[in-house]
């Protein structure tokens, strides 16, 4: 709830103290921390009228001397150019600047010396750089993603421009829940080291005095950790709501896009929104898996007929006058029905043709259990299956590779090649990439539960109980580290400390940034967490938010860098 | 939540960047300086609710900068009146809603007198507010705008936000109408059986008269129980007139108002939508363009006139050599 919060409120200072018709302008990042957070009805209600972007700004000529401009956009060189020169040729009254991150001396040099109709009345620094949608969970919603993959001799400017924007956002984030925090990282990372003590210079450093805030008794924990430690989870199939529409359609923003799948017709809303915070039914149901999902979209198309039965049986005045009351809700209802009932239908058709029940069995049989005998049969016979597409077969492939890295490599080639020849989509050596960046050697955590002698034992026992539900078996790595850090019993030896940090006992306040992106799955481990009261508050945050075909997407195109820069070297 | 004000620190620049700029411009100027007020004269703020806007379209030359000088500070558009309008009417409607619910409270607690200068109050006000509020919607629909422009988005918006607050105003007046009804209602019921004891309570020791008393009895009741069904018809035509009128209301304006939690109501998908009308609508506007001027109308119209110059000159040469 508190980053949501943070922007709302961020929002509704920015607004509340100027009078009169605004206009609202946009850049491409900021569009989405606010549109996110803030619906255009509350827009209205604050009058503002226009919505607009910076890029879009400054084509027109009107010139609309009755509205006030609030800007709220990243103070990157590109908006400050564009700011220049709409500050140099204004069209509207007053121009009040907000910038959603720290600006440098020299870039307010510039504003100021192409201010020369002094229009601008305030410039200010809002410290909403984040996407946030679910209460524990943001996002950086970065296009270069795959960028962390790639070392540092490759490309020295691009990583520095995306260790920058990291950190970027981390400090807004800390700004915005005004806290300064103790920094440790995963040692095998050399990105996260990086961004880890680049936070740490900033924090504790050059802005010093703008981080001192109040201490409180315990400082909160930055832990920063990288994709690769745990790459199994973003290759999964998911079967809880919010992770299973990410996954099969698409969420981004919270909206869902319904024109990739084909089959709706024309009439229906190509777009739909899926927000905990303006969707009871959503916030109730965005962690259940499928099973109990349908028995509850079920009810509630019945208690919807039940309405529409009674709206239609209108006998007297007062049913009349009670009709009318009650009209706007129940238009409501209908459109959120209409909504949840059509995204599930679309997602079971899909679960159908893809044979997803049969393939994510073995994937979790994979992530879980153990048998390499079994694994590689299982394996095989769905790489023979004709229904399973070119990404599943990937997939598993890759699942099998992870887990079993190191046992039976005639297996594992032959697999190899059966996967060249029936996907020729896929370029070779995809898989072998990611054993390079996330194989046994360059992971830290116990990912399969087989390193640690306790986690042993506890499979063997979660073996012999017996799960609840195949398909929910998996539980992300996240949620150890959780545990360790609740306990107090974060190995030092594998997530060291920044410099002189120091943190004795443990933390109330952890935020985990994990560079490379996170996943619905692994935010709801932490909502539920953090639902267990353990005294501790996880908040969750990434570079992206990942799906299987995002987390692919990135391996391909580091995999691309990484052999056109060894041709360079 | 942290913030840092920047906005000293970008005065002191701007400032002493004016002064390097124009190091010749007369000392007058400097003087008129006041906290970041230009050469220009700034429009007073226009709070949609303000009657006291200053309206001077002065445009004033900056004679530091000579090329770059005004800005005009124009009159906002014709369509702003409007919207002025309707919002100063909302406002009136809200007070006459707390003063009818002043009213109502009046009317139900128990009292000496009639109640039927009470009731005409009510009535009056009840009609005032409908008034008011048909007259705003009348006028919201005036507001619709032509065209793809800015200006015509920043229209659709100022509709959609006095939609929103009408059709909470109506919904708000549905409301208390049905509760003070029902108030009335119950009180009259609770009246009607009280009375209904004590002419039972009355009626019971004298069991003698039995045939004489109970023919009273009756009758009075009989004309309670008419005077009652009476009122109800009146009270109910009252509630069906004021259902159809916000029905309507509330069917134009359900149209304007954005639905709440759906995709329509994201900031995002609207700049995106708005910008994909103002091409389409570029594009149509291109091509009636082009179909006006290559239409048929446009040849048969050239042809017309030709053949109307031909026939002039025929005649003319006609009537020379005759």
């Amino acid at each position: 709830m508190v980053l949501v919060t943070s922007v709302r409120d961020y929002i509704n200072r920015m607004l509340q103290d100027i009078s009169g018709m605004k206009v609202l302008i946009l850049d491409s990042e900021t569009v989405s921390n606010v549109s996110i957070v803030y619906s255009q009805s509350e827009l209205l209600q604050k009058e503002v009228f226009l919505v607009e972007m910076i890029d879009s700004i400054s084509v027109s000529k009107e010139s609309m001397s009755h509205l006030k401009a609030v800007y709220f956009i990243r103070p990157t060189s590109d908006n400050i150019q564009k700011l220049r020169y709409q500050l140099a040729n204004p069209r509207f009254g007053e121009y009040h600047l907000f910038f959603s991150n720290l600006l440098k001396d020299t870039q307010i040099h510039i504003l100021a010396d192409s201010d020369e109709q002094e229009v601008v009345q305030q410039v200010q620094e809002y410290y909403a750089d984040f996407v946030s949608g679910d209460p524990y969970h943001f996002t950086l919603n970065m296009a270069s993603n795959h960028l962390y993959m790639i070392p540092a001799v490759v490309d020295p400017s691009g990583l520095q421009r995306f260790s920058d924007r990291v950190v970027d956002g981390i400090a807004a984030v800390f700004l915005a829940l005004k806290r300064r925090p103790v920094i440790r990282y995963q040692r095998t990372s050399d990105t996260a080291k990086r961004i880890a003590h680049e936070t740490a210079k900033l924090m504790y450093q050059h802005e010093s005095a703008l981080f001192d805030f109040r201490r409180t008794e315990s400082s909160p924990l930055l832990l920063v950790i990288d994709r690769r430690d745990d790459p199994v989870t973003p290759l999964l199939n998911q079967w809880t709501y919010q992770a299973m529409v990410h996954e099969l359609i698409g969420l981004q923003d919270n909206k869902v896009d319904l024109k990739s799948i084909g089959s709706l017709p024309k009439d229906q809303q190509v777009e739909v929104v899926l927000s905990s915070e303006q969707d009871a039914f959503f916030k109730s149901n965005m962690y259940e898996n499928f099973g109990d999902i349908g028995m509850n979209i079920k009810r509630m198309v019945d208690d919807f007929q039940q309405v529409a039965k009674s709206n239609q049986n209108i006998q007297t005045v007062e049913d009349m006058a009670r009709f009318v009351d009650n009209y706007p809700e129940y238009k409501k209802m209908q459109g959120n029905v209409s909504k949840h009932v059509t995204l599930v239908t679309e997602m079971s058709k899909l679960v159908e043709a893809r044979k997803l029940m049969t393939v994510s069995q073995t994937e979790q049989d994979l992530a879980c259990n153990g048998g390499q005998g079994a694994a590689y049969e299982a394996v095989t016979d769905l790489l023979n299956n004709e229904s399973v597409s070119d990404i599943d077969r990937l997939r598993l492939v890759m699942l099998y590779a992870l887990r079993y890295e190191k046992e039976n490599p005639v297996q594992l080639m032959q697999l190899f090649n059966k996967l060249a020849s029936r996907s020729p989509k896929y370029k070779p050596g995809l898989v072998q990439f990611l054993l390079k960046q996330a194989g046994v050697e360059k992971r830290t955590g116990d990912l399969f539960g087989n390193r640690d002698l306790l986690n042993i034992a506890r499979n063997m026992a979660r073996g012999l109980k017996g799960v609840e539900n195949v398909y929910t078996q998996h539980q992300p790595l996240l949620f150890q580290t959780m545990e360790s850090i609740t306990r107090g019993r974060l190995r030092d030896v594998d997530y060291p400390f920044v410099g002189d940090h120091f943190q004795q006992g443990r933390p109330q306040e952890v935020v985990i940034f994990m560079v490379g992106g996170t996943t619905y799955e692994e935010s709801r481990s932490v909502a539920l967490q953090n639902a267990t009261n353990s005294g501790v508050r996880f908040i969750l945050g990434g570079t992206a938010v990942l799906n299987s075909k995002r987390f692919l997407k990135d391996l391909e195109e580091a995999q691309r860098i990484s052999r056109s820069g060894s041709h360079m070297v | 939540m942290a913030t840092r004000n920047r906005t000293l620190l970008f005065r002191k620049y701007r400032n002493s960047l004016r002064s390097v700029r124009a190091p010749l411009s007369s000392s007058s100027l400097t003087g008129t300086r006041s906290g970041g007020v230009g050469p220009v004269i700034e429009m007073a703020s226009t709070s949609l609710l303000n009657p006291n806007r200053s309206y001077a379209p002065i445009s004033t030359e900056d004679p530091g900068t000579s090329s770059k000088g005004a800005i005009t500070v124009g009159l906002p558009p014709a369509w702003v009146d409007v919207s002025e309008e309707i919002s100063v009417n909302i406002q009136r409607a809200r007070t006459k809603m707390a003063e009818l619910g002043k009213a109502h409270a009046k009317a139900l607690m128990p009292s000496f007198g009639d109640g039927k200068e009470d009731q005409h109050n009510i009535e009056s006000l009840t009609q005032e507010i409908t008034f008011l509020l048909k007259k705003s919607e009348k006028q919201l629909q005036r507001l619709s705008a032509s065209g793809p422009s800015e200006d015509s988005n920043v229209r659709k918006n100022v509709q959609r936000s006095l939609a929103m607050d009408l059709q909470l105003l109506s919904m708000e007046l549905r409301k208390k109408q049905s509760t003070y009804l029902k108030r009335l209602r119950q009180q009259k019921e609770a009246g009607m059986d009280l009375e209904m004891d004590l002419s039972r309570n009355r009626y019971k020791p004298e069991e003698d008269d039995f045939g004489d008393m109970l023919n009273e009895h009756q009758m009075s009741k009989i004309k309670k129980s008419e005077e009652v069904s009476l009122e109800r018809e009146k009270e109910i035509q009252q509630v069906v007139e004021s259902v159809n009128d916000l029905a309507q209301i509330m069917k134009d304006l359900s149209a304007l108002v954005i639905d709440q939690g759906t995709i329509v109501d994201r900031i995002d998908y609207n700049i995106e939508n708005v910008a994909t009308t103002v091409e389409d609508g570029l594009k149509q506007l291109q091509k009636a363009e082009r179909t006006q001027r290559h239409g048929g109308m446009v040849k048969c119209a050239s042809v017309l006139v030709i053949l109307c110059f031909i026939m002039l000159l025929l005649l003319i040469l006609k009537e020379i050599f005759l």
